[in-house]
C-alpha cells in the first residue's frame, strides 16, 4: 500500500507529495508509458510498421506472380529514374501542384477580401461557397466528369446554348490537364479562402487606420500591410494544399482516369497503377517513396525561403 | 450474412422493410421463390433424393466464395443464396470486391497458410497466374466421383472452349487448355464478342450485314448521318479498346499477337506487324463514320449510345446483348440484329475469349473441400445458369442454357453468343502474369493514335517497343 495519510474513515488518501495518480511514487515512468502507451502503439501499428514495410517492399521485386520479393537494393529507384512514364507523371504532378495551388491562392485572397467589405447577405454566399470543400474528391471528379460530358453534360450544354463551342475538355491531350486543375481549383479555393478570411478578420483595425491617416491608398494598403500580415495564413494554405495536390488520386480517378494518352497520370495514379492494376508492388512502392522524398525536400525548401512573416529574413 | 454480398451497388435500393429486408431484397427473393417453385417442379431436389444422392449431406457448412463485384455474377448468386441454403442446408456467404482489389485479396489467401475463402472466382485472363501457380485443387476425381457429385450436374453439358479457357491446365508444360486436368468450372459467366446491328436502318439502306470488315465501312459511311452514327467501337483509353475491337481486326485479318513462348523465352509480340498497324488503321478511317466523341466512348457510353438509337453498328462483348435487347432498357430491342462478327476476306469470324472459372483453393480446411465441391457444382448448376440469363443477361456457361428454346426466343442473340464463344481465342499474353500492363500501354498508345497525335505505325511502333521492354523485364523475352 503506498504511504499515505489516515482519515478518519480509515481511507489511506496520497501523501501531498505524490505526483502520479497511476504509478507508486518512486515509479513515474509507470505512469507515462500508461499514458503514452495507446498513443505509441497506435502510432507503431499505424504509421511506423507501415513506412517500414512499404520501405522494406521498395527494396523487393515482389509482383503478383513472384509471390516472394526478392531483395534489389535500389534496383527500382534506379528503374524510376529511367522510367519515362515516371518522368511524365513527376512532370504533370509539378503543373498540377504549381498550377492549381497558384490559382486557388490567387482565388482565394481576392475571395477573402471580398468577403471582408462585410457587404449584407455575405454569410450566405460564404456558406454556399464553402459546399465544394466538403464532398469527397472521387463524388467531385465523378460528378464533373458527367458535367463535362461531351454528349449530355450540362455545362457543354449551356456553353452550347449560347452560341459557342465547347472545348473537349477532357478528350484532348491539352485540355485534360487544364480541366482537372480548373475542378481541383473549384474544390480547394474555399480552403484557401476560409483560412485568409479568418486571419484577415483577426488583424488589428489599428494599423489599417494608421495608414489610413498616412494617406496610404487602397492598393499600397493591401501591398505594404494586408498582404505581409496575411503571409502567415497564405503560407500555411498554400503548403498545406501544395501537399495535398501533389497526393491527388481520387480526383483524378474520377474526372479522367489518368489519360487521355497519360497526360493526366500524376506520381499517385502512377503509383495506383502500378500497385493494384499491376501488381508490380515493389515498384509501387518506390514510386511512393520517391513521392515522400519529393514532399519532403520540397516543403523544406518552401518552408525555408518563402517570408512568412514580415521581416522574417529566415 | 446470409446469402448476401458486403458491398451494396452505387445506387442500390436500401430502402428498409419492415421485418430489415430491403425492398432490393424482397423482389429478388419474390423471384426466386418464384423459380424454385418452377424447379421443384421440374424435379429437382426429390429427384436427387430418389437417386440416392443426398445434397444436405453437409447441412450446417458455411460456404465463403470470393468473387467479381464488377458483374452481374455476384447479384444472380445472392440472389439464389436462399435456394442454395434450402437445397444443401449449406450457408453461402459472398464477398465481391471489384478487380483490383480481388486480385490482391485472392492472392493473398491463395498463399497464406490458409485461406479464408472456400471457392475463388478468378478472371480467365489470370488463369496462368492463378491456376498454373499451382494453388487450386485438382477436380477431376471429383468429377468422376458419383458420391460427390449430383447425377444431374451433366459434365458434359459445359461449353468446352469456356472449359479450356479457365478450367484445364497442364502444369507440366504451363499450358491452358491442354491437357485433362481440371482445376477450375468456368463461372459464373463466360463471354465473347458479337455483332450489333439496326435492322430497321440496314433493311432501309438495303444493306445486310456486315461479313467483312470493308462491307463494315461501307455501312458505316452509307448510314452515317447526323443523328445516327454509322458505326461506333471502343475509342477510349479503355481495357476494351485493344481486347475487343482492334485485337478482333487483327486476329481475323491474318494477325498472331505473339510468337515463341514465355518459358522458351522467346515471347516476341508482333503488334507492329503489318496486321496490326491494319487494323488501328481501321479503327482510324472509322472515326468520320462514328459518333463525334468517340474518343471518350467506353463500355457505358457505347451501350448508352446504341440503346439510345445513335449508333448503327458495332461489335462488342455480347454481355450487353441483354440491356440492349430489353424494351425496358432500350429504343431499338425489337430493331437490332447480331450476327458474329466480321472478318477479313476468306478468314472465319472469331473474337478474344473472356470469362471467369471457379476453383477450390488448396490450402482450404481439408475437412471442407468435399463440402466446397458440392458448393461449387450447385452454383454451376443448370438452374443456376438459366437463371443468369434470364434476369441479368449473364453469358452463362453452359450449352443447355443457351440452347434453350424458351430463352432463345426470349434472346435471339443467344445463339450468336454461344458460337461466338465456342470459336474465341484465349489472348496469347493472359498467359503470363503482365497481361494488364501489356494490355494497358496498348490502349494509351491506340487511344492517342484515334485522338490523332500519332499515326498508326507510330503507335505500333511505340506499344512494341514498350511490351519488348516490359517482356524483357520479367523474362519471357531474352
Amino acid at each position: 500500500m503506498s504511504p499515505g495519510v489516515e482519515t478518519s474513515m480509515g481511507l489511506a488518501v496520497p501523501a501531498a507529495r505524490t505526483k502520479f495518480v497511476f504509478g507508486k511514487r518512486d515509479e513515474p515512468g509507470r505512469a507515462i508509458w500508461l499514458l503514452l502507451g495507446p498513443c505509441l502503439l497506435y502510432l507503431i501499428v499505424f504509421s511506423i510498421y507501415p513506412l517500414f514495410h512499404s520501405l522494406r517492399l521498395s527494396l523487393t521485386d515482389l509482383t503478383a506472380a513472384t509471390g516472394t520479393g526478392n531483395f534489389v537494393g535500389l534496383a527500382n529507384y534506379r528503374a524510376l529514374l529511367s522510367d519515362p512514364q515516371f518522368w511524365n507523371a513527376a512532370r504533370n504532378s509539378a503543373i498540377m501542384v504549381v498550377c492549381s495551388v497558384t490559382l486557388q491562392v490567387v482565388l482565394g485572397v481576392a475571395l477573402a477580401m471580398f468577403f471582408n467589405l462585410q457587404l449584407r447577405g455575405a454569410w450566405i454566399v460564404r456558406g454556399i461557397l464553402l459546399l465544394p470543400m466538403l464532398m469527397t474528391p472521387i463524388v467531385v471528379g465523378v460528378m464533373w466528369r458527367a458535367l463535362l460530358n461531351p454528349d449530355w453534360g450540362l455545362v457543354n450544354w449551356a456553353i452550347r446554348h449560347v452560341g459557342l463551342t465547347p472545348p473537349d475538355w477532357l478528350g484532348s491531350i491539352g485540355m485534360s490537364m487544364v480541366t482537372v486543375i480548373l475542378v481541383d481549383t473549384w474544390q480547394w479555393t474555399p480552403f484557401v479562402f476560409i483560412i485568409v478570411f479568418a486571419r484577415l478578420q483577426a488583424l488589428s483595425q489599428d494599423v489599417f487606420e494608421a495608414a489610413q491617416v498616412d494617406g496610404a491608398g487602397p492598393f499600397v494598403t493591401f501591398r505594404r500591410i494586408t498582404l505581409p500580415m496575411l503571409m502567415p495564413a497564405i503560407v500555411f494554405a498554400g503548403v498545406f494544399r501544395a501537399v495535398d495536390a501533389f497526393r491527388s488520386f481520387d480526383l483524378i480517378y474520377g474526372l479522367s482516369y489518368g489519360g487521355p494518352a497519360r497526360s493526366t497520370t500524376t506520381l499517385s495514379f502512377f503509383s495506383f497503377q502500378n500497385g493494384f492494376q499491376f501488381q508490380n508492388y515493389g515498384y509501387a512502392a518506390a514510386v511512393a517513396y520517391m513521392m515522400l522524398l519529393i514532399l519532403a525536400v520540397g516543403t523544406t525548401v518552401m518552408l525555408k525561403y518563402v517570408q512568412i512573416r514580415p521581416g522574417d529574413t529566415r | 450474412m446470409k446469402g448476401k454480398t458486403h458491398h451494396p451497388r452505387p445506387g442500390e435500393d436500401v430502402a428498409t422493410l419492415s421485418g430489415g429486408l430491403t425492398r432490393r431484397d424482397l423482389m429478388q427473393r419474390a423471384g426466386v421463390l418464384g423459380l424454385a417453385a418452377a424447379f421443384t417442379g421440374l424435379g429437382g431436389i426429390e429427384a436427387l433424393q430418389a437417386a440416392g444422392f443426398d445434397m444436405k449431406k453437409y447441412a450446417g457448412t458455411k460456404i465463403n466464395i470470393l468473387m467479381t463485384g464488377d458483374e452481374n455474377d455476384h447479384r444472380a448468386l445472392a440472389d439464389m443464396a436462399p435456394k442454395f441454403a434450402e437445397e444443401t442446408g449449406m450457408e453461402l456467404e459472398i464477398t465481391s470486391p471489384a478487380l483490383g482489389a480481388l486480385i490482391e485479396k485472392t492472392l493473398q489467401n491463395l498463399k497464406a497458410e490458409k485461406s479464408s475463402f472456400d471457392l475463388i472466382e478468378y478472371l480467365g485472363f489470370l488463369t496462368t497466374q492463378q491456376v498454373g501457380g499451382g494453388y487450386y485443387e485438382q477436380l477431376n476425381a471429383y468429377i468422376d466421383d458419383p458420391a460427390k457429385t449430383p447425377p444431374d450436374w451433366d459434365f458434359n453439358d459445359i461449353i468446352p472452349a469456356a472449359l479450356k479457357n479457365v478450367g484445364i491446365f497442364d502444369m507440366a508444360s504451363g499450358a491452358v487448355g491442354k491437357g485433362k486436368d481440371i482445376y477450375g468450372i468456368p463461372g459464373l459467366h463466360s463471354g465473347s464478342v458479337i455483332y450489333f446491328y439496326r435492322k430497321d436502318l440496314f433493311d432501309a439502306a438495303g444493306l445486310q450485314p456486315a461479313k467483312t470488315w470493308d462491307e463494315f465501312k461501307a455501312a458505316a459511311q452509307k448510314l452515317h448521318t447526323d443523328d445516327v452514327a454509322g458505326c461506333s467501337f471502343i475509342g477510349a483509353n479503355d481495357f476494351s479498346l485493344a481486347a475487343v475491337d482492334w485485337y478482333t481486326r487483327f486476329i481475323t485479318t491474318g494477325g498472331a499477337l505473339m510468337t515463341g513462348s514465355a518459358k522458351e523465352k522467346n515471347f516476341k509480340p508482333q503488334v507492329n506487324s503489318k496486321e496490326g498497324i491494319a487494323a488501328l488503321q481501321m479503327l482510324i478511317d472509322l472515326l468520320p463514320y462514328a459518333p463525334k466523341n468517340v474518343t471518350k466512348y467506353g463500355f457505358a457510353e457505347n451501350v448508352d449510345g446504341f440503346s439510345t438509337g445513335k449508333i448503327a453498328q458495332m461489335i462488342f462483348w455480347s454481355t450487353i446483348a441483354g440491356p440492349i435487347l430489353n424494351s425496358e432498357n432500350s429504343m431499338v430491342a425489337d430493331k437490332t440484329g447480331t450476327t458474329p462478327v466480321p472478318s477479313g476476306d476468306g478468314k472465319s469470324p472469331r473474337a478474344i475469349q473472356g470469362g471467369w472459372g471457379v476453383g477450390i483453393p488448396k490450402n482450404i480446411d481439408p475437412a471442407k473441400k468435399d463440402a466446397a465441391w458440392l458448393a461449387l457444382t450447385w452454383i454451376t448448376n443448370k438452374a443456376v445458369n438459366r437463371y443468369s440469363i434470364e434476369k441479368y443477361n449473364i453469358d452463362a456457361n453452359r450449352s443447355s442454357a443457351f440452347n434453350d428454346p424458351e430463352l432463345v426466343a426470349k434472346f435471339p442473340y443467344l445463339k450468336d453468343a454461344l458460337t461466338a464463344i465456342e470459336t474465341a481465342d484465349t489472348i496469347p499474353t493472359s498467359l503470363i502474369p503482365e497481361f494488364f500492363q501489356l494490355n494497358d500501354v496498348m490502349n494509351v498508345e491506340f487511344n492517342a493514335a484515334l485522338i490523332g497525335t500519332q499515326d498508326a505505325k507510330t503507335a505500333c511502333e511505340k506499344v512494341q517497343t514498350q511490351w519488348e521492354a516490359i517482356l524483357r523485364k520479367a523474362g519471357h523475352l531474352a
